[in-house]
């Protein structure tokens, strides 16, 4: 049984991590991107960006100020008991995110959409999000993905229901001009990490494509030859259009394309993208049956599929 | 490419200056919005509760700032996109003066008008480097704070060479990332051709 001071403790740490902390493979990315930008001016939009990010990692301070929308995904041992049930774990996940918002590790962004209204606490109808997958064991893990306003307004995550005629230059196409478009002016904080969803009904393909851009690492691979071509084809290409850091021009363009995929209905084919800022931030903890924690790099989320 | 150190308020020939591409660094007084404060303004016919005579420096930002012993403290600052409110650029640019609007992404056409009539600038950032830019600023003041929220307020700054931002948008109505825009179209099609995507390709109609 995991019990709920345990858990308490562990959703405001990894909130906390996920808003300040940005994970390994983000920060190699940026080395990369240091390493191979061919001008003075893109080196410098990346290498001060990560000086920063380092700093607030060491301040302990939201690494941007837009810390986005608080989104929750659990993977669950279907063994898994926690006292007070789900339903506890999602009432402290929601009291952790007021928390953390009062103490300015969280900017209080979430407001009623009509209204305007502003809680102050970023809790609200619906928010924090949760998504649930079920797994072997009796363990869970908890992560926690900041997903920043200007990588999902501005084009970035969007989706297009597409005729199996039209396969998979049609696919494609929507990526690399909707990723192009969106990555305009650096409205998107590009380059991004894109999760690419296919398949399934329209919200299935978009949330794969979230998932595959909060939760997979920059740089790995579906384990699927002709997912993983798609994800080389695309981040080449992408990367050859010089769109660089907050799309003021450079050799780096996406850090990433994430692509998942589900079995499709015979009357079309869903392409939905999302794309996840260039700091892209998220925390993982896996929290055993008997209240021992682990800080994970990776969220695994995909292991399985 | 030049680099530039600017003084507020900012004078003409300050800005006139600016060629896109260009590098600045700012410093003096300040005052940040997000579109509920030109909501508020503009819409709701509010006025605006201080001058902007030697304070014409915009800056689009939501920060987040926290109440400590009597005092703010200043937690992580980085613009936002300006493009998001362009409905009220225009107006913000010749009834406040400003000089001067520094924000992420650009401004639309009707803004980069006035920017040309009223001798004004765009300043877009290429890092989001919050902790580079929390010791070049100081909390002077707050204003609507009650009414619009801590996000929104209009927040008074103090700045010493905050910076560097490029200048996107010149007195002349050029828009750097036009210049951008043409490299990725032009890559674009070599990338169609990777991709193996038809030049002649065109979507079934679904919708």
């Amino acid at each position: 049984m995991i019990k709920k001071e345990v858990l308490k403790n562990v959703v405001f740490d990894t909130i906390k991590k996920g808003s300040c902390c940005i994970p390994k493979d983000v920060r190699e990315a940026f080395n990369s991107a240091i390493a191979n930008e061919k001008t003075q001016k893109a080196k410098e939009g990346f290498g001060n960006t990560l000086k920063s990010l380092d700093l607030s990692i060491e301040r302990m301070n939201p690494a941007c100020p837009d810390t986005g929308w608080p989104l929750f995904f659990l993977k669950v041992g279907n063994e898994a008991k926690i006292e007070g049930g789900f339903m506890a774990l999602e009432e402290i996940a929601r009291n952790m995110v007021a928390k953390a918002t009062k103490e300015g590790y969280l900017r209080a962004t979430m407001k009623h959409p009509l209204t305007g209204y502003d809680p102050g606490t970023n809790v609200g109808m619906n928010i924090p999000h949760f998504t649930y997958k079920f797994v072997p064991g009796n363990d869970i893990e908890i992560s926690y993905a900041a997903k920043g306003g200007g990588s999902e307004c501005f084009g970035g995550t969007r989706y297009k229901m597409i005729a199996f005629a039209d396969g998979l230059a049609g696919i494609k196409k929507f990526v690399i001009d909707a990723y192009a478009a969106a990555a305009r002016a650096g409205a998107i904080c590009p380059p991004a990490v894109l999760g690419v969803g296919i398949g399934g009904t329209g919200n299935i393909a978009s949330a794969l494509a979230k998932e595959a851009a909060c939760l997979r690492l920059v740089g790995s691979h579906h384990p699927e030859e002709m997912m993983s071509q798609i994800e080389k084809d695309l981040y080449d290409s992408i990367n050859s259009l010089g769109i660089g850091p907050m799309g003021s021009g450079g050799d780096t363009s996406v850090f990433s394309v994430n692509v998942e995929y589900a079995y499709t209905h015979i009357a079309g084919i869903a392409v939905a993208l999302s794309s996840n800022c260039w700091i892209a931030r998220r925390a993982t903890t896996r929290v055993y049956s008997d209240g021992r924690t682990e800080e994970l790099d990776n969220p695994n989320w995909f292991d399985g599929r | 490419m030049a680099t530039y150190y600017l003084n507020v308020p900012l004078m003409d020939e300050d800005v006139v200056q600016l060629k896109i591409g260009d590098l600045v660094y700012l410093s003096g007084p300040a005052f940040t919005c997000r579109s509920r404060l030109q909501r508020y303004i503009f819409d709701e016919k509010n006025k605006l509760p201080f001058s902007t005579e030697q304070r014409n420096l915009l800056i689009h930002v939501g920060p987040i700032i926290v109440r400590e012993n009597n005092d703010w403290r200043l937690v992580s600052f980085t613009p936002t996109s300006s493009i998001r409110f362009e409905k009220w650029g225009a107006k913000s640019v010749k009834e406040w003066g400003l000089k001067a609007i520094v924000g992420k992404t650009t401004m639309g056409e009707e803004t980069a008008q006035a920017m040309k009539e009223h001798k004004c600038v765009h300043l877009s950032p290429q890092s989001v480097s919050p902790n580079l830019w929390l010791d070049s600023i100081k909390i002077e003041d707050v204003y609507l704070f009650d009414e619009l929220g801590t996000i929104e307020a209009a927040w008074h700054l103090q700045l010493d060479k905050f910076g560097p931002f490029v200048v996107d948008i010149d007195c002349e109505g050029n828009n750097y990332f036009e210049g951008i825009d043409t490299i990725v179209e032009a890559n674009k099609k070599q990338a169609y051709k990777d991709l193996n995507i038809p030049a002649d390709f065109k979507y079934t109609k679904l919708y």
